[in-house]
């Protein structure tokens, strides 16, 4: 089984980024080459969903980093759905849950999201 | 890759290239450890967390991505914590050039890179950096002490 898979599928304006596996310092680049892809067709508002995510390293939050000013620029934003136990304690430790938005289902994040497109 | 058993039980070492593609073996390697020392899953995903940024720092900064090395992780199995040594040839560290980054500051300023040994020292009990005069090695040693 590889890594790392990624699957992407849109919910109207909102990315939607499955990223399945682990994020580490091997497979960071093709999560990251996903992130910018999305970027690159102008699709700003990304939201993870971590359902499959087992773990993620400094190299992924890194490439998470990376882009957050970029899309808030746009106006978009990188929202966090069902993350795993360890990797939400690894976002909060370093106090990333301040810093995105992270919401307990894929659902919730779009709703969230919807009336601030329509407002 | 070898694994050497030592003669003395509650220790063994795993030696693997200096390539990113064997992070997931050790992060898997390290949770499992962790679990026959007695820690909880919670503890032994942030072990494995631990070792993942250790063995990637040595392998992207030590080694400077140089495939062609050895790193050596040495589990240690006592009454009172596990303890993982990596050790490794390349350029080290030491304690006091460590300056761990402000989560808060890093929150205002994002950028890319340093938060490595920021999840270390979170996650385990002690990280240091030494020398092995010994050998002429350099090690990082994660201590996760058991409750």
């Amino acid at each position: 089984m590889a890594d790392l898979s990624i699957a992407v599928r849109h919910a109207g304006d909102v990315a939607v980024l499955l990223p399945a596996g682990f994020i580490n310092a091997h497979t960071v680049r093709e999560f990251e080459e996903a992130l910018e892809g999305l970027v690159q067709e102008g699709r700003y508002t990304i939201l993870l969903n971590c359902k499959d995510l087992n773990y993620i390293s400094s190299a992924g939050l890194g490439a998470i980093m990376g882009l957050i000013e970029t899309v808030r620029e746009h106006q978009g934003d990188i929202l966090l759905s069902n993350l795993q136990t360890n990797v939400f304690a690894i976002f909060d430790t370093l106090g990333f849950t301040q810093l995105y938005r992270v919401f307990s289902d894929e659902e919730q994040a779009l709703a969230a999201v919807a009336p601030e497109k329509k407002g | 890759m070898s694994v050497v058993a030592n003669l003395v039980p509650a220790q063994f070492r795993l030696v693997i290239p200096s390539q990113t593609r064997y992070l997931n073996l050790v992060t898997g390697l390290a949770k499992r450890a962790s679990l026959v020392a007695g820690l909880d899953d919670a503890a032994a995903a942030k072990v494995s967390i631990a070792v993942d940024e250790a063995v990637t720092n040595v392998i992207l900064h030590a080694y400077h991505g140089e495939g062609e090395h050895s790193v050596e992780l040495e589990l240690r199995f006592t009454e009172q914590a596990l303890e993982i040594h990596i050790l490794h040839s390349g350029q080290g560290l030491r304690n006091d050039q460590i300056t761990l980054p402000d989560p808060k500051e890093y929150i205002k300023h994002p950028r890319k890179g340093g938060l490595g040994l920021l999840l270390m020292s979170r996650f385990m009990d002690e990280v240091q950096f030494k020398a092995d005069e010994a050998s002429g090695r350099n090690e990082c040693c994660l201590i996760k002490k058991l409750d």
